[in-house]
């Protein structure tokens, strides 16, 4: 069963100047889409690679089901990998190519035949076996790997930016169907992006890694809803973070005075102590917009400083009255109308904000992305 | 339109006088001699195939002389090819400390005057002084004839020592700028690391690997210097030439001359055009393929999980002994040769006594030294005054391709094929403007030295991309030519030396060429060749110490430039 488990495992490079990837325990459940994502340089390459086989780990232990597979060569750990540069052999057709895996395999002719065959025909390229690589659009070569790499017979799926060098429509339709030949043939899939869109979009759980280390492992839907750090407020999605001080904790509510005394409820709390400063985080769709003079909860008031209509949404950049400046975005269709230098009321839902203890560097350096 | 501006025709007029230079120096030599053969035709006809005298004896000899080199030239390529293939593998895929010194190595091997090689080579693998000393006794007779493949063993191995390094270095780059990604892909996809560079990485890699063997061809069969020093065992075609002329038998010489060129020529094209039918690299789609595939894929995966250190240390050995053992020797023996043979304990046979006894080889040694500076430094100067404006021609124009591809055909002429064509050309039989001596060594070595300086340089032009720089410079309101004095020269300044400290090196130790058209300039290694067929070793080994000292020394400033 190809389930993946990572254990303490650590690689660096340049004589351990640079620490690409830091103690990371992982497990990826059998049959499931699983997405690496996190900024450029954070290890996502290197911690698939070690999955691999293609870079040997420092230290640590690599499972694929049951096996041990950390002293294995790549080609005896029976997996699929996708390049994101497609890295099709330019010396062979697209059959060759598709029929490499089964070739060097030794496997039975007719078997070998009938998998080129149904592969080749799961990508929608059965009519192109003859065409050489450089012949195909960007597109159809990834296609072509992806059918390469699943015809090896591998359960598990190794993914390292498959999209990246797509352009953007391609890469949304070719997504979906990714995954869906994933879940279709019952593969494990482990996806490396920096798109954190893109994994959101297809994954069944996500882990998010900075600088090496593994902060959060979730489904899409907990890594937006109950972000366990700042980074990842601010990585998935996107969030506004106000500064300010725990005054009060009742229950599951505390009261945070930001700067300039303006009192807010924030009923998520994520370890913050009563009198110790503290971040405040609202995900700008999580903001009502209003006039001045009306009344919402949590309110704060500012003036509309720019106004940018993106199509689907609209973005209002207001500066509030204690000089912060906020990001609040309405959907363009929402009805609410409003012009730059507009005084308004915004507003939040205690339960959709996250309040987090004031980071030890600061919030600047938590939140870059090297 | 009041037709050209002047700095247009400035410029059509240097493009103009380049491309005169390039004809007359570099291409017209070459042209003329296989003009020369066939429009002095009945001549030629007379002197080999019916000569009063002795009737078609010559043919005959040429069929010999060249059946030969073509033997010596393929045996050389394929043990190049042997271990040559790990030895870039090793090279392009391994990191350790030391790898520059051993690529400096094979450097050396392309630079080394070959005469002073050839006399390293005799030194060690035969007599006591070498190997020999070891085991008490001549390793290898110099007419010991390798079975099967019929070729002299000391010529193949001074030819594989001087071609190798073209297999090496262009299957090395190859494989260096092959992404990573498709063995790692074969990898993946349950392939051993055997199998992935017999399917994968060698069929990308043939093209390479086919245009160096090509140049090591090309290079064994022109091969003078070392081969003369080896002796008469069996003459090759170049040294046949270089007899020729000394006996003043023109027509018959430069009739094997120009099947000299014209076999180079074929065996360039024929690559070419193999190599443009990739698909003669296919292996067929039959059924008993797949049954010995099967076997062959076994095995391949247990030796792949065999250490693999076995081919590096053969690799390596194999170097060892072919290019530094010699080198090693040599400027040993000196030493051992100083005062006396350390044989017999004459003086006589002392390298001392032979340089400034009665024969006075100093003195030959110094008068040749100064030749072949001069020689040198002229040639080199004038072929980079060709060479570096020839270079954005090339890499400017359209039909640069084709100069570029001209221009190779100095580097794949046997050198005495070339010596010939300059000396028929410029010579008394020909335009008549000078006589063997010194201008007709430069006119010679002007030859080949506009093509390697012009190779590092295009390599400069392209590693730089210099045309978008020069295109930044040109929207920042530079000139054209300010554009190329101010940012292109200064790029390329690195390339151009590495090229004419190439050029130079080699230009001192070229032997077959300057055989030809030195008349009584001898330059140092034809002296080596001279000395050795005199009889005075002592004096040949000093000379030989002292030239692969020099191109050492060349060298070292050669890496200090190219690595900075
Ligand atoms: N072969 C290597 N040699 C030296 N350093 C390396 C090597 N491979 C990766 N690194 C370094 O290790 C770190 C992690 O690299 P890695 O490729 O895993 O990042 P990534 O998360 O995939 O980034 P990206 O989104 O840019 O692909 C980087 O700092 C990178 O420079
Ligand atoms: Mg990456």
């Amino acid at each position: 069963m190809p389930e993946v488990t990572l254990k303490n495992l650590s690689k660096s490079f340049a004589k351990g100047r640079i620490v690409a990837v830091d103690k990371v325990d992982l497990h990826v459940k059998d049959k499931e889409y699983f997405s690496l994502i996190g900024p450029s340089g954070c290890g996502k390459t290197t911690t698939l690679r070690m999955i691999a086989g293609l870079v040997e780990p420092d230290e640590g232990e690599i499972y694929i089901g049951e096996r041990l597979v950390t002293d294995l060569p790549p080609e005896d750990r029976d997996i699929g990998y996708v390049f994101q540069q497609y890295a099709l052999f330019p010396n062979m057709d697209v059959w060759d190519n598709v029929t490499y895996g089964p070739t060097v395999k030794a496997w039975e002719e007719k078997k070998r035949e009938r998998i080129g065959r149904e592969m080749l025909q799961m990508v929608r390229l059965y009519d192109r076996l003859d065409a050489v690589p450089q012949e195909l659009s960007g597109g159809m070569m990834q296609r072509v790997a992806l059918s390469r790499a699943l015809a090896a017979g591998a359960e598990l799926l190794l993914l390292d930016e498959p999209l990246g060098a797509l352009d953007a429509k391609i890469r949304n339709e070719l997504r979906y169907e990714i995954r869906k030949l994933v879940k279709d043939l019952k593969l494990t899939a482990v996806h490396v992006t920096h798109d954190q869109a893109e994994a959101m979009a297809i994954s069944d759980r996500i882990a998010v890694m900075r600088k090496g280390h593994i902060l959060q492992v979730g489904s899409p839907y907990d890594l937006y809803m109950n972000p366990e750090e700042i980074f990842i407020a601010n990585f998935i999605g996107e969030s506004n973070f106000l500064e300010g001080k725990v005054s009060h904790i009742k229950d599951d509510t505390a009261q945070v005075s930001l700067r300039g005394d303006l009192e807010v409820e924030s009923s998520n709390i994520k370890i913050a102590k009563k009198g110790e400063r503290a971040v405040l985080a609202v995900r700008p769709e999580a903001f009502e917009l209003a006039e001045k003079t009306q009344k919402l909860g949590n309110a704060l008031h500012g003036v509309i400083e720019r106004i940018r209509f993106e199509g689907t949404d609209i973005r209002y950049e207001i500066r509030l009255v204690n000089d912060d400046s906020i990001v609040v975005v309405r959907p363009s269709l929402g009805g609410e109308w409003f012009e730059e230098n507009d005084k308004v009321t915004v507003g939040f839902d205690p339960e959709k904000s996250h309040l987090f203890e004031y980071p030890e560097k600061g919030l600047r350096a938590e939140l870059e992305l090297e | 339109m009041r037709g050209l501006t002047a700095s247009k025709t400035v410029g059509l007029l240097a493009i103009l006088g380049v491309l005169i230079g390039l004809f007359v120096f570099v291409l017209m030599p070459t042209f003329y001699l296989i003009s020369f053969t066939l429009t002095q035709w009945n001549e030629v006809y007379i002197d080999v195939f019916a000569n009063p005298l002795i009737g078609d004896t010559n043919w005959q000899q040429i069929l010999g002389y060249l059946g030969f080199s073509l033997r010596l030239a393929v045996a050389a390529v394929i043990i190049d090819f042997l271990f040559g293939i790990p030895l870039a593998y090793f090279l392009a895929y391994r990191r350790f400390p030391g790898k520059s010194f051993l690529e400096d190595i094979i450097m050396l091997s392309l630079v080394i005057p070959t005469s002073g090689f050839g006399v390293a080579t005799l030194l060690t693998w035969t007599g006591l002084s070498g190997i020999g000393g070891l085991i008490g006794r001549s390793v290898v007779e110099v007419t010991y004839v390798v079975p099967l493949m019929n070729v002299p063993f000391l010529y193949l191995l001074v030819h594989v020592a001087l071609t190798f390094p073209y297999v090496v270095r262009t299957l090395q780059g190859k494989l260096e700028d092959l992404s990573p990604a498709f063995g790692q892909a074969s990898r993946t996809l349950g392939a051993s690391a055997f199998t992935t560079f017999r399917k994968i990485i060698f069929p990308l890699a043939i093209p390479a690997l086919f245009s160096g063997g090509v140049l090591a061809f090309a290079r064994s069969l022109g091969e003078t210097g070392a081969t003369m020093v080896l002796g008469g065992v069996m003459p090759t075609a170049p040294i046949a030439i270089v007899r020729w002329v000394s006996e003043f038998k023109l027509a018959t010489a430069s009739f094997l001359g120009f099947l000299l060129i014209i076999t180079a020529t074929i065996a360039i094209l024929l690559v070419d055009l193999l190599l443009q039918k990739r698909s003669v690299f296919r292996m067929p789609r039959w059924k008993f393929v797949s049954k010995v595939g099967k076997c062959v894929l076994k095995v391949e995966k247990k030796l792949s999980g065999r250490p693999k250190w076995f081919k590096d240390v053969a690799s390596l050995g194999t170097l060892f002994i072919i290019v530094i053992l010699p080198i090693i020797v040599v400027l040993f023996s000196v030493g051992v040769y100083w005062s006396a043979d350390p044989d017999t304990g004459r003086v006589q046979g002392g390298v001392i006594y032979q340089l400034f006894g009665p024969s006075n080889y100093f003195n030959t040694l110094m008068r040749a030294t100064l030749t072949s500076v001069y020689v040198a430094v002229i040639s080199t100067y004038i072929a980079a005054c060709i060479a570096v404006p020839s270079v954005y021609m090339i890499k400017r124009y359209r039909a640069g391709g084709l100069l570029r591809y001209i221009l190779r055909v100095p580097l794949i002429v046997p050198s005495s094929a070339l010596g010939l064509s300059v000396l028929l050309l410029w010579g008394p039989s020909g335009l008549n403007l000078t006589t063997p001596g010194i201008w007709l060594i430069i006119l010679t070595h002007i030859v080949f030295s506009v093509p390697v300086v012009m190779e590092p340089t295009i390599a400069a032009y392209e590693g730089a991309g210099i045309p978008s720089y020069e295109g930044v410079a040109r929207t920042l309101g530079a000139t054209p030519y300010d554009a190329v004095e101010t940012v292109s020269l200064p790029m390329l300044k690195r390339g151009i030396l590495a090229g004419v400290i190439l050029s130079f090196t080699r230009s001192l130790g070229e032997t077959g060429a300057t055989f030809v058209v030195m008349g009584s300039d001898v330059t140092v290694p034809p002296l080596v060749v001279n000395m050795v067929e005199a009889l005075a070793f002592p004096a040949a080994l000093f000379a030989s110490a002292y030239l692969i000292a020099l191109s050492l020394v060349l060298l070292i400033l050669f890496r200090f430039l190219v690595r900075k």
